[in-house]
């Protein structure tokens, strides 16, 4: 009994802080000084891993690919998976899962700290709503700043098949671009984008929710930040797939 | 660039550490208990939608010139080799070494590990090398375990929802997957494995008194993030040198 009634606590919870960050988004007042301090911040923070972690995806794709192409004398087909697999699938997926690493655990952390040393309460205090200055900016910030990654990481792995795939792999040049212009639609390059504007808003509102609900010491921080990447990971990978199905379905 | 030469200076202890003697059983017993079956349940139900998700998607591509039926070899292929070692590492950083690097960080906020160096047990020994035992030891155990789920979920999508032939998924897989890249994915699982244990440990060791309850925030954060960048990177490598 206690544990459902936790259990609906939590949900209650979740809603709760759900509509509270939409109503703190649309009304005034909104903070945009710190939104755009915010969005700097995420996208110093998040560039390098992001890009780390993209690019040797594409690599891996075309060596792999390479092979069993090969086997069917396929190789010039490569591109076409190689550019659908990473517009809309790769990339979205592992870009949003870097930003929930890095972005969505400092978010965590740097809310759960502030509530850990009563800054959240003195920001209540000095009659500053702590959810428009500290969550929304958070929230919106990795809702924009997480496509904007992706388009740079859509270039960077498919830079990096094509390195393994052309110069590395003796695909022919042209047979790559043709294919590559031929198969991939601008549907799927829209795909990858939406995905990632759903999965960085998630990314947001969970670090939110989470750094809010810290109470105790250090040890809750840390915990709150490593629940955080944990809850976004699964979240990616499931709304990844259902997204997938459906798509499947309508024929996009 | 500071950071990585304290960092190979840490792996030089630790892994000293690591090989000086057997660790102490009973927090063996403990760390791998947490680090392997604690990560099962997350495990499972990421390299679910992962597999089907791999069919799904591979559908889509393989359609648009015909080739659904190589489906299972796809699947099979880029799944053992590539996909599941990979994500089994990214849960574990995720979750096995945010933890490390959060109980290191704390223990080191909180003067535990001096309040260890004062009572003359090293800490290198009692805290790090049986923890980089364990995560090395589950890390294998949870690729293989990732394999099954994985592959018996992209069969599941294969068949039941795209409705694919399921004879021909398992010939495809018994002709094109072979217990060498089996092998290959777990001996990733072992590199990786290890590779997080010695990221998490480190940053978490990292910690000083002077950062406070930020500073286990900051250790988690970059055990995570280095943590799972290193082993993307790496796995490009080993997927080079074996197959290029």
């Amino acid at each position: 009994m206690k544990k459902i009634l936790e259990a609906l606590e939590s949900v209650g919870a979740v809603v709760h802080f759900f509509i509270e960050v939409t109503r703190s988004t649309l009304t005034q007042p909104f903070f945009f000084g710190e939104l755009i301090r915010m969005m700097w911040l995420l996208t110093k923070r998040c560039l390098i891993p992001v890009g780390l972690a993209v690019a040797p995806v594409g690599a891996v794709i075309s060596l792999q690919g390479l092979e069993i192409f090969r086997m069917f004398g396929l190789d010039r087909m490569l591109s076409s998976l190689l550019g659908t697999a990473i517009f809309r699938e790769y990339s979205p997926a592992l870009a949003s899962v870097m930003v929930a690493a890095q972005a969505g655990s400092s978010i965590a952390a740097r809310i759960g700290t502030m509530r850990v040393r009563g800054q959240i309460d003195a920001l209540a205090v000095m009659s500053v709503d702590p959810m428009r200055y500290v969550v929304v900016p958070g929230v919106l910030a990795c809702a924009v700043v997480t496509p904007l990654l992706n388009v740079l990481t859509n270039f960077l792995g498919l830079f990096s098949g094509w390195v393994f795939a052309v110069p590395l792999g003796g695909v022919d040049h042209g047979a790559f671009i043709e294919h590559l212009t031929a198969q991939v639609t601008p549907a799927d390059l829209w795909v990858g984008l939406a995905k990632c504007w759903l999965f960085g808003t998630s990314v947001g509102l969970i670090a939110g929710f989470l750094g809010m609900r810290v109470s105790g010491g250090a040890e809750a921080v840390g915990k709150a930040a490593n629940d955080t990447v944990v809850a976004t990971i699964v979240m990616i990978l499931l709304v990844d797939y259902i997204v997938s199905y459906v798509l499947l379905g309508v024929g996009v | 660039m500071k950071t990585f030469f304290e960092f190979l200076v840490f792996c030089r202890y630790a892994v000293g550490a690591q090989f000086s003697g057997l660790p102490d059983r009973r927090i063996l017993a403990e760390q791998l208990y947490r680090a392997g079956v604690g990560s099962m349940g997350l495990l499972t139900v990421l390299t679910l939608f992962a597999g089907l998700n791999l069919s799904v998607q591979s559908y889509s591509t393989f359609e648009r010139f015909g080739g659904q039926d190589f489906l299972g070899m796809f699947a099979g292929i880029g799944g053992v080799r590539e996909l599941y070692p990979v994500m089994a590492a990214i849960v574990c950083g995720a979750r096995i070494g945010a933890n490390l690097a959060a109980a290191l960080a704390n223990m080191k906020i909180s003067e535990q590990v001096e309040a260890l160096e004062v009572m003359s047990v090293d800490p290198m020994r009692y805290l790090v090398a049986p923890r980089l035992w364990a995560v090395a030891l589950a890390l294998p155990l949870l690729c293989g375990y990732a394999d099954v789920v994985g592959i018996w979920a992209s069969y599941y999508g294969a068949v039941h929802q795209l409705g694919l032939d399921g004879g021909t998924f398992v010939s495809q897989l018994q002709e094109f997957v072979h217990l060498e890249d089996l092998m290959v994915g777990v001996l990733k699982g072992l590199i990786f494995g290890w590779l997080v244990a010695l990221v998490a440990c480190f940053h978490g060791y990292r910690a000083a008194k002077k950062d406070g309850a930020e500073g286990v925030g900051i250790a988690t954060n970059r055990a995570i993030v280095h943590g799972a960048v290193l082993c993307i990177v790496l796995n490009l490598v080993i997927s080079w040198i074996l197959y290029g």
